[in-house]
């Protein structure tokens, strides 16, 4: 876009001041944003290499320790493994239970959409706490679900579906199904219906359609979708911490136990950044493999 | 599959709707749990529910810590709203109307906080602020938070809604003689506002619901409502916890029916 002084049109109407951009727009924003946001996450960095105290949350001097402890110690090795299989079993089982809704929140024409669109919306705005309050209720001994399969039959003595890797990976993946099925909705509502029905046309059907035409198509979706879940089941820590007991312990709550408990900053950064590291490990191989799953597109 | 396939197809098409109607219960099911047994007047958090009841509320009305804790969040949350409401809007104005070529890379930077995990963000935020001395004494830190991790749900409703926004209304106005400011006030916020709305709503809500910045930042003694809720279930499994999160629950749904009115749900930016 060319604006010349002189421009007999408006050609950029600008707002508020002048037309060379008027920058105090953003100065605010931006004083926010690195002030409180990108300078906090160096003092991560710079407190993981800080000597421990015993006098105080962090020492003088500078060391390496932290992390050669860290990665040296087998139990945090094993809380590291449980995480990530959990954040994987959960990114599964939602992509699994999220496309079908997507699919059919996409292609709706009921005059119900907007409701079940609420009913997919809501959960997201319900806060954590409250919502992983409500799986407490469901999972415990005397719980909901416990009461329905004694009262069915199905089993004689209460099933132990709390404090422990199960439990949170059953509220883990409530809590995160929206975040898969709100990317993998816009992405198919992005697909143009004519591709669908141009196969259809040609007589190939409907299951074979959705295979070779709708689901390739909507792999950005999956893609987009499913690391952020990942993202989030991993780094999650009202949900394991509520619901996990000792058992379903993850990363989060062990970091947040450094912290606040034990007042061992530099250490609990250190594995705050090894979980990162981990983490971006981890979508960086994924986004590999999808793209090139993506590639062979036509 | 011959002649019958019309008849399988409409089989699927059930087997189909039978799942996906499961999913949107599953995704329900524990809402109005809470809901419904926060209303039961039986001492449990069971079933069968025993019969209406407001006591779990009187209860929740009577205790000062939990009125205390709700106050405090409201606040914080109000100020995250109003504080966004004017940043958030003046940074998406700015990188839709004039980034130019740094306008993806503005806009990585304001949605940032989005993108990272708000657990990091926390921790991030407790070392920095006892590295430069504000420490967490005083509400400033927890509330500094709570404006960081929102900021972005401003920037990205009313950045859409200027997207949306056809701009050849501003040059009419301009050709006609309004001035930048008048064009801005006359044409473009009147376009804007509904974002700016339910960027604002939005960031209330989070800011209400947040845990881990206010777990991490908060200062001694003074709890928001869901660390109030948090704590009291490390002692007590009662429908008095049901009532508190019901109570947040209407909040949430309170927000999501003005923004059904005024924008339509579909609109909303993450």
């Amino acid at each position: 876009m060319s604006a010349t002084e002189a421009a007999p049109r408006v050609e950029t109407p600008t707002i508020g001041v002048g037309r060379i951009g008027p920058v105090w727009m953003l100065v605010p924003a931006l004083v926010l944003l690195i002030g409180f946001f990108v300078l906090p996450y160096l003092s991560i960095i710079t407190m993981s290499l800080r000597e421990a105290s015993t006098r105080a949350v962090y020492g003088e001097g500078f060391t390496l320790a932290h992390y050669a402890t860290a990665l040296g110690d087998p139990f945090i090795w094993r809380i590291l493994g449980r995480t990530l299989l959990m954040g994987a079993i959960v990114t599964v089982v939602t992509l699994l239970l999220g496309y079908p809704v997507a699919y059919h929140l996409a292609n709706s024409r009921s005059r119900w959409t907007s409701l079940l669109y609420i009913f997919v919306l809501s959960p997201l705005l319900v806060g954590l706490v409250v919502r992983t309050f409500a799986w407490m209720i469901i999972l415990s001994n005397n719980g909901v679900a416990n009461k329905a399969l004694m009262a069915m039959g199905l089993v004689v003595f209460p099933l132990q579906l709390m404090n422990n890797s199960l439990g949170v990976t059953i509220a883990l993946t409530h809590v995160f199904l929206p975040f898969v099925i709100l990317p993998l909705l816009g992405n198919l509502q992005a697909i143009s219906p004519d591709l669908a029905m141009a196969s259809r046309s040609l007589g190939n059907s409907r299951m074979r359609t959705f295979l070779k035409v709708t689901l390739p198509l909507s792999l950005p979706g999956i893609q987009a979708g499913s690391i952020l879940v990942f993202v989030l089941s991993i780094s999650a820590y009202v949900t394991p911490a509520m619901l996990g007991g000792t058992g379903g312990r993850t990363m989060s709550v062990l970091v947040v136990q450094y912290l606040v408990d034990n007042f061992r900053w530099p250490a609990g950064a250190a594995l705050a950044i090894i979980m990162a590291i981990v983490a971006l490990i981890v979508v960086g191989l994924y986004l590999k493999l999808t793209a090139r799953a993506m590639r062979r597109l036509p | 599959m011959r002649g019958a396939g019309g008849v399988e197809k409409t089989i699927w098409d059930r087997l189909f709707l039978v799942l996906v109607a499961a999913i949107y219960i599953f995704l329900m099911f524990p809402i109005v749990l809470v809901v419904l047994l926060s209303f039961n007047s039986g001492e449990f958090l069971a079933f069968p529910l025993e019969g209406f009841s407001l006591r779990w509320f009187e209860a929740l009305f009577s205790n000062t810590r939990f009125l205390e804790a709700t106050s405090y969040s409201l606040r914080i949350a109000a100020i995250s709203m109003i504080v966004n409401g004017v940043i958030g809007t003046l940074a998406a104005i700015y990188v839709a109307r004039h980034a130019g070529n740094n306008r993806d890379r503005i806009r990585l930077v304001m949605t940032s906080p989005l993108l990272v995990p708000e657990i990091l963000t926390a921790i991030a935020l407790l070392f920095y602020f006892y590295e430069i001395g504000i420490g967490t004494d005083y509400s400033i830190g927890i509330q500094l938070g709570h404006i960081v991790v929102t900021f972005p749900y401003v920037f990205l409703n009313v950045s859409s809604a200027l997207f949306n926004f056809d701009r050849s209304q501003e040059e009419a106005a301009r050709s006609l003689g309004a001035g930048g400011w008048m064009t801005f006030r006359r044409v473009t916020l009147p376009a804007i506002k509904p974002g700016i709305i339910t960027g604002c709503l939005f960031a209330f809500v989070i800011s209400f619901d947040i845990f881990n910045i206010s777990l991490l930042l908060k200062s001694l003694g003074r709890n928001t409502l869901p660390l109030e809720l948090f704590d009291y279930l490390r002692f007590n499994f009662d429908p008095t916890a049901a009532a508190i999160a019901s109570l947040s629950i209407f909040l949430t749904f309170a927000a999501i029916l003005i923004i059904d009115r005024t924008v339509g749900l579909r609109s909303l930016r993450f």
